[in-house]
């Protein structure tokens, strides 16, 4: 089965800095892979080797993101066996349709079986991209899937909903977000490491004149810092948890 | 009111009342979008018009997106309110692509400005709130549960009809289970006692339960526990990506207090952290910390609370 595993690079939040006036400043944020395109990567690796397949991940973003080689290097330390990228710093990436748009212009040639994404972004988590990139291609799609069987020319999906579980018929090719919930990703090993840095790495050349942004950002802040009392005890002693006992009859209970 | 149309689209009949009195709020003329028969969407209220859209044994709700797309294409411009579930999320992706738009996903105070629908949006997992306007004609936003507050006069309404077109689907349904395990509804806890990672062994959940038995609270947790861990279901899991709440009071047992955990519990009345390293970042968002093990401190509570 030769399948494409969309993988997002997004900024670490944790490391964001916030400016007193409240405005996020990304200067020396590092980029990361979004935490759920690891799922992703998972299960594009475990169902390549089910089915002697293949695995290309693909990544659109600017070069701030996408040029650093430690970067392509962990991607493809996660199971793929080739990258490609949709380098390009006009585009913000900052909805849903516009980033749609720009993995469905990289995938109109089709040449695969299967398409995977992660449930959202760290950044963004619209989680909506992989369901509108299946609608735009006109293939079919679900989102939150929770297994994938491999069948001739189908897959069998397990999709978890709230209060029930599906188990969905989709013929090839498909486009499936994957939930969380479907693996625990594998930390690389060593020698998966090694080989990264041989694998190839694609610079595609493709035009993004149909993603245009559907939304305007207006303001971009840090919320205000909700006043706690801090009333802090240190210790686990009878004194300590009495007052903590206190507390919670006064103010809670 | 500059927005002429909202349609409300939703595959969970209880979320529909809050949805349709948000939408009232910001337009002319409100259409509700359901998944049953015609006698549920007679049951509707708040609501201009319903379209009811069958489904059949075997298919799904998101059949019906092509032809949900076909009908609001009919106006110059709409906004779309969907549900924020699973179904939900799937649905309005499918829709704002065959509307050339995009989602705002989980939005929070809508307001109109300018003639345009504004919303906020939590990026970068908590670190921030996108204050978002959609560009184009059409706009899809989904919502969870407390965004709105339901109509208390909501009438039912008179113009009741079937969707126009016809489900479709690529894709064929073989078999629906009900869920095993069905997570607590922590959105609605009036208290919660939230487990961190500071907790060593999947059988020490047992203390936890019960000390929320003696407080009368439901047992949640941070991301590791439920994903990593997988101690507790998915559902139970607070943060930015997980449930988002807002009790009486949270009891924080061992838990770091990462920002995104942080972005799903502090519109909490009031926060209870128990954590045994000083440095760490729940007490800076709690109104009352101990510094101590919860191994000491959790016994002795329900000792003493009991």
């Amino acid at each position: 089965m030769k399948i494409v595993v969309c993988c997002k690079i997004v900024p670490d939040e944790e490391l964001i800095q916030v400016r007193p006036d409240r405005t996020l400043s990304m200067e020396g944020t590092p980029w990361k892979i979004s935490q759920y395109d690891l799922n992703a990567l998972e299960a594009a690796k475990q169902l390549s080797a089910a089915t002697s397949g293949s695995v290309t991940a693909l990544s659109v973003g600017g070069t701030a993101a996408l040029e650093p080689s430690k970067i392509r290097k962990d991607v493809l330390s996660r199971g793929a066996d080739e990258l490609s990228l949709v380098i390009n710093d006009e585009h913000a990436f900052g909805d849903s349709l516009e980033t749609a748009k720009s993995l469905a212009a990289a995938l109109k040639d089709g040449g695969f079986d299967l398409v995977l994404c992660g449930t959202g972004s760290s950044d963004l988590y619209a989680q909506e991209v992989g369901v509108q990139l299946g609608e735009l291609l006109g293939l079919p799609t679900v989102n939150n899937v929770t297994a994938i069987t491999p069948k001739d020319g189908a897959v069998e999906v397990e999709r978890t909903l709230e209060d029930s579980v599906e188990v969905l018929e989709m013929p090839l090719p498909a486009v499936l977000s994957v939930s969380s919930e479907i693996n625990t990703p594998s930390v690389p090993a060593m020698r998966d490491i090694m080989r990264a840095g041989k694998k190839p790495v694609n610079v595609l050349e493709v035009s993004l004149d149909e993603a245009k942004p559907a939304v305007e950002t207006i303001s971009e802040l840090a919320p205000e810092q909700q006043e706690r009392r801090q009333e802090i005890v240190e210790g686990d002693g009878e004194e300590a948890i009495d007052a903590l006992v206190r507390f919670l009859k006064k103010e809670a209970l | 009111m500059a927005i002429s149309s909202v349609y409300v689209i939703c595959d969970n009949m209880e979320a529909l009342a809050e949805l349709c009195a948000g939408a009232k709020s910001v337009a002319d003329k409100v259409t509700a979008v359901i998944f049953g028969d015609e006698a549920a969407a007679k049951s509707v209220c708040g609501a201009d018009a319903v379209r009811y859209c069958p489904v059949g044994e075997g298919a799904s709700p998101e059949d019906w997106t092509g032809a949900i797309a076909d009908e609001i294409k009919k106006e110059a411009s709409a906004a779309v309110f969907v549900n924020n579930s699973i179904r939900g999320r799937c649905i309005a992706g499918k829709l704002a692509a065959r509307l050339d738009t995009a989602v705002m996903t989980n939005a929070a105070d809508l307001c109109e400005e300018d003639g345009k629908l504004v919303c906020s949006r939590t990026v970068y997992g908590g670190t921030a709130h996108r204050k978002q306007a959609f560009s184009g004609a059409y706009g899809v936003f989904t919502f969870g549960g407390g965004a709105f507050e339901p109509a208390a006069d909501a009438a039912a309404a008179s113009d009741v009809a079937v969707m126009p077109g016809a489900p479709a689907s690529s894709y064929k349904r073989v078999a629906l289970h009900e869920k095993k395990e069905v997570g607590v509804n922590l959105a609605v806890a009036k208290r919660i006692v939230d487990v961190g990672r500071g907790l060593a062994k999947e059988e020490d959940l047992e203390m936890c339960r019960q000390l929320a038995s003696v407080l009368g609270a439901e047992v949640g947790c941070s991301r590791p526990v439920a994903e990593n861990n997988k101690w507790l279901p998915k559902t139970s899991y607070m943060g930015i990506t997980g449930v988002q709440v807002k009790p009486d009071l949270i009891l924080v047992l061992g838990v770091s207090g990462q920002v995104q955990h942080i972005g799903g519990i502090n519109k909490s009345k009031v926060i209870v952290a128990v954590n045994k390293d000083k440095a760490a970042p729940i007490f800076k968002n709690a109104d009352f910390g101990l510094v101590g093990d919860i191994y000491k401190v959790v016994p002795a509570l329900i000792e003493k609370l009991s």
